[in-house]
């Protein structure tokens, strides 16, 4: 691969007269997925993609390839100027960003985790699946490793590059009808605490079997780290996207600077220097900034976009996704304020309710309350007089996310690294008043 | 392209691999995009790259690359034969696959009108004809229409012997128009939400929805949903129209009979099935009407090709006859544990970095016999929904709710009004078994769903689902918070 800035220079000189911005990823990845206590998948890819966005008197085309040789740059710019031609000029189009001074964020690659082979991989999996076998429980579950490597550029002189790593240990274990699972996402494979994890999968399934069912209904919950971001995600991203905010289809329209969530809740959006660090710039090589969003249950402000900035007569928080974006700028480096004393703290105030390990097949049903469903899923108890005292089926929850934040109680005083849509810490949370609204059979 | 690939098979070969396969994959994209009057987006796409299976002693590898020289290929195959090594450290038994006869074959996508020679400009001139007619209401917050098009050419090449090129096409478009009042928000879409639908063929495809034609009704279905009351809460009768009922068989019959997921291969992630393998052949599953037909060769259909990505003929197969579970969606590796000894044929890639998995075929609810005049008229105190809005479903793919965009109360026999945000909720089996008329061929029609996303890594799907109306009896509605 020759060496990225050669393929912008190379790009800008064909793109000539017209404002030319580059978007090239570099990826490196594999993942050994098991299931049954075997190797199911073990996969690896290598590859490198390049989006061109052109723009010329309010006229705009993207060209996405992944071949560099210059026949291949040519043939996509030219076709690109080609597609800028056929257009009318749209007077609303915001020409490209200038260069602004990038704070210099975290260092997120690790050479270790990126070189993992799969030998290591397999041995991770190997780890798990014989003290399974050994008890008579099945795993499930993926170990990946990677690195990536992206560069936003564009010929007003803008030239941002990141690079991470990445290693997720995640896993499910099967114990006849029980089930238990724990993952960890990290930057750095020395941060995964892999015998813990392993033992918390396995531990939660033998507990969890011959689940009872019970009536659904409105219960106390107290939500495990991962179910607890399912939820606060989409109280982010439908509630905090500066498009969303702007067309009038948010939570938030109408209440920043009040208390609407619970005094116990604060959270930010913080790529630099916070508990869920990220690429210290945007998609448009913007600089990211540090955004508090809720602080004491009072909402305190929004993600931009330059585009949707101007709309709103304000500056851009660094918040871009590749443009133009159909949904708009996301908060994606959630952090969540811990509050006082662990999970099983949590569980020890409550007198009944029940224990969500994770939710499964969350969806949107009205934005503009975050109304939400879904299902609980490995690992779901009783709570009885601040003890789990029995496993219970799955059950199906139908509520609010915006009136489930303002019914905390409690929140453990430690964030856990989650998939989110982006890089999350998430603490647990106790929630009173929590609607499930059916039940499974499992 | 093949003598590229043959690198791949040599490398195979030398290294005595039981099995090994290499995709070539170019792929053309074009997106467009309209939103609030703005041009969203224009986005042409072309990638060119290929994926290596390796079966070595009976151990999986797979590695992918778009470095397009034989050197990088031969190395990519000895990555993927250095994977499947690391396989063999835990494994239960040797992988083997069912027998397919070797093919050398070209098949591509029937189409009138090639989609990328279609001007640009004639393109975004009709998607910013329909927005105007959008916002042409001040309650209407945001507008969107698109069309996407897509063309596959792939190069398949076995040990076995098959040397299949296949060209695959599709063509997608969709607007939508959300109205915005006093802090309640509703949107309508044509012909359907979720980027809208897209089939197999060319141009043809977008001139047949007749999209303008439907632009004004839009808009003001979205606007008269504000004023609407909200869908009653309590049991009624419902009648499923538009991709609603595409993505109830999606959900509830397609991802539940995937043979990997039935097996437990997807326990960690996407989940299992309800429907066991003990299960086949005897299983009600709905009712006697309710057959459901698996088809790769469905004129029109997202999943419609010559041969899989296990280089296994197009085939067309029950899933569910006369009410009972009768097949699976299955590929080379798994369908010998039912007993099988010849793949069904659903193992398909999302392009070429992606190893093939088992996928949902076009899978359809065969049309019943009753006019759709008298599947409403034999309603006493019922609900129709259209269109889907949220979907959700358990892990055994049992418990499901969806949210549907709009919904009309039905009254002795008569479509009465308008009412919004309807939900409706059930277990799998009751809710098919509760399925007591299906309307008949002329209201068929066929739904694509292009986002289907299943695996790790995520990999994204195309297939499509035909159905009509169809009726259940005293279904759960009006679920909420």
């Amino acid at each position: 691969m020759k060496k990225i800035e050669t393929v912008c220079e190379k790009i800008f000189r064909l793109a000539g007269r017209a404002q030319c911005e580059v978007m090239a990823e570099l990826r490196n990845g594999a993942l050994t997925r098991f299931a049954d206590n075997v190797i199911s998948q073990n996969v690896a890819s290598s590859s490198v993609n390049f989006s061109v966005r052109l723009l010329d008197s309010g006229r705009m085309a993207k060209i996405n390839f992944n071949q560099a040789d210059d026949a291949s740059l040519g043939r996509a710019v030219s076709s690109g100027l080609e597609i800028l031609k056929k257009q009318k000029k749209d007077p609303a189009l915001l020409p490209l960003a200038k260069p602004r001074p990038i704070p210099a964020g975290k260092n997120l690659y690790f050479r270790e985790t990126a070189e993992l082979d799969p030998v290591y991989r397999a041995g991770k999996a190997a780890e798990l699946a014989k003290a399974c076998r050994k008890s008579g429980q099945i795993s499930c579950g993926t170990f990946e490793n990677g690195s990536s490597e992206l560069v936003i550029a564009n010929n007003l002189g803008v030239f941002a590059r990141h690079r991470e790593t990445y290693a997720i240990h995640s896993v499910t274990v099967r114990d006849k009808d029980g089930f238990g699972w724990a993952e960890y996402p990290a930057y750095d494979v020395n941060e995964i605490p892999f015998a813990r994890l392993n033992e918390t999968a396995r531990a939660k399934a033998a507990r969890g079997r011959s689940p009872k069912e019970i009536k659904p209904g409105r219960y106390t919950v107290v939500l495990e780290p991962q179910a607890s971001a399912d939820l606060l995600t989409y109280l982010a991203v439908y509630g905090f996207g500066g498009q969303i905010y702007n067309e009038g289809r948010s939570f938030v329209c109408g209440k920043l600077g009040k208390k609407t969530l619970s005094s116990l809740l604060s959270m930010e959006d913080n790529a630099l220097d916070g508990a869920s660090p990220g690429m210290p710039f945007d998609y448009e090589g913007q600089p990211r900034t540090k955004v508090t969003l809720v602080e004491n249950g009072v909402l305190k402000s929004v993600v931009h976009d330059r585009k949707t900035a101007k709309a709103a007569k304000t500056a851009s928080t660094g918040h871009a996704l590749p443009q133009p974006s159909y949904m708009g700028p996301f908060p994606l480096n959630l952090a969540v304020k811990p509050g006082q004393g662990s999970l099983e703290d949590l569980i020890k105030g409550t007198e009944r309710g029940i224990l969500v390990t994770q939710f499964h097949y969350t969806n949107l049903l009205k934005p503009q309350t975050v109304e939400m469903t879904g299902m609980t899923r490995n690992g779901t108890f009783m709570i009885e007089n601040g003890k789990i005292t029995f496993p219970i089926k799955n059950m199906r929850f139908t509520q609010s996310a915006a009136e489930a934040f303002s019914n905390v109680e409690a929140v453990s005083g430690e964030t856990t690294p989650v998939q989110a849509w982006g890089p999350m810490a998430c603490p647990s949370f106790r929630l009173k008043n929590f609607n499930f609204s059916s039940s499974t059979k499992f | 392209m093949f003598k590229l690939a043959s690198k791949a098979i040599e490398v195979a070969h030398k290294y005595k691999a039981d099995f090994g396969d290499i995709r070539i994959i170019e792929e053309r994209r074009q997106n467009l995009g309209v939103k609030n009057g703005e041009l969203n987006g224009l986005t042409d796409q072309i990638t060119l790259g290929y994926g290596i299976r390796v079966l070595y002693k009976g151990a999986w590898g797979f590695a992918s690359g778009s470095q397009m020289t034989g050197r990088a290929i031969a190395d990519t195959t000895l990555k993927a034969i250095a994977i499947a090594k690391a396989s063999r450290l835990l494994m239960a038994g040797r992988v083997r696959l069912a027998h397919e006869p070797a093919y050398t074959d070209f098949w591509q996508t029937p189409f009138l009108k090639d989609p990328f020679a279609v001007p640009v400009e004639t393109k975004l001139a009709l998607l910013f004809k329909i927005d105007a007619v959008l916002r042409k209401n001040k309650k209407i917050r945001a507008t969107a229409s698109e069309m996407r098009f897509i063309r596959e050419r792939q190069w398949h090449m076995t040990t076995d012997g098959s040397r299949i090129e296949q060209v695959q096409l599709s063509s997608g478009a969709s607007f939508s128009a959300t109205a915005v009042e006093k802090g309640d928000v509703q949107t309508r879409a044509y012909p359907c939400t979720h980027g809208g639908q897209t089939l197999a063929g060319g141009w043809e495809v977008i001139e047949a929805m007749n999209m303008q034609d439907h632009a004004e009704r839009v808009r003001d279905e979205a606007v008269a949903l504000l004023s609407a009351p909200l869908c009653p809460a309590g049991v009624k009768d419902l009648i499923i129209s538009g991709n609603q009922l595409a993505l109830q068989i999606h959900e509830s019959v397609g991802h539940a009979s995937e043979l990997d997921r039935v097996l437990g291969y997807e326990e960690s992630y996407a989940g299992s099935s309800f429907a066991t393998t003990e299960k086949l052949g005897k299983f009600r599953y709905g009712s006697p009407i309710v057959n459901l037909v698996a088809d790769a060769t469905l004129p029109g259909g997202l999943a419609t090709a010559g041969y899989d990505d296990d280089a296994v003929r197009a085939q067309r197969w029950h899933i569910i006859k006369d009410g009972v579970l009768t097949g699976y969606m299955t590929n080379r590796e798994f369908c010998g544990k039912i007993g099988r000894e010849r793949s069904w044929g659903s193992c398909r890639a999302d392009g070429y970095s992606n190893i093939p998995i088992t996928r949902i075929c076009n899978l359809s609810l065969m049309p019943g016999n009753t006019a759709l005049e008298q599947l409403v008229g034999e309603v006493r105190d019922g609900i129709m929904m259209e269109n889907n809005m949220s979907w959700s479903i358990d892990q055994k793919r049992l418990n499901f709710q969806f949210g549907c965009e709009i919904g009309w109360l039905i009254k002795n026999g008569k479509r009465t009004k308008l009412v919004k945000n309807p939900t409706y909720q059930g277990i799998t089996p009751e809710f098919w078994g509760s399925c007591d008329a299906i309307a008949d061929h002329s209201e068929w029609r066929l739904w694509g769903v292009a986002n289907c996303g299943k695996g790790q890594p995520g990999q994204t799907a195309m297939m499509c689902h035909g159905s009509s109306p169809a009726r259940f009896r005293k279904v759960k509605i009006g679920v909420r918070g």
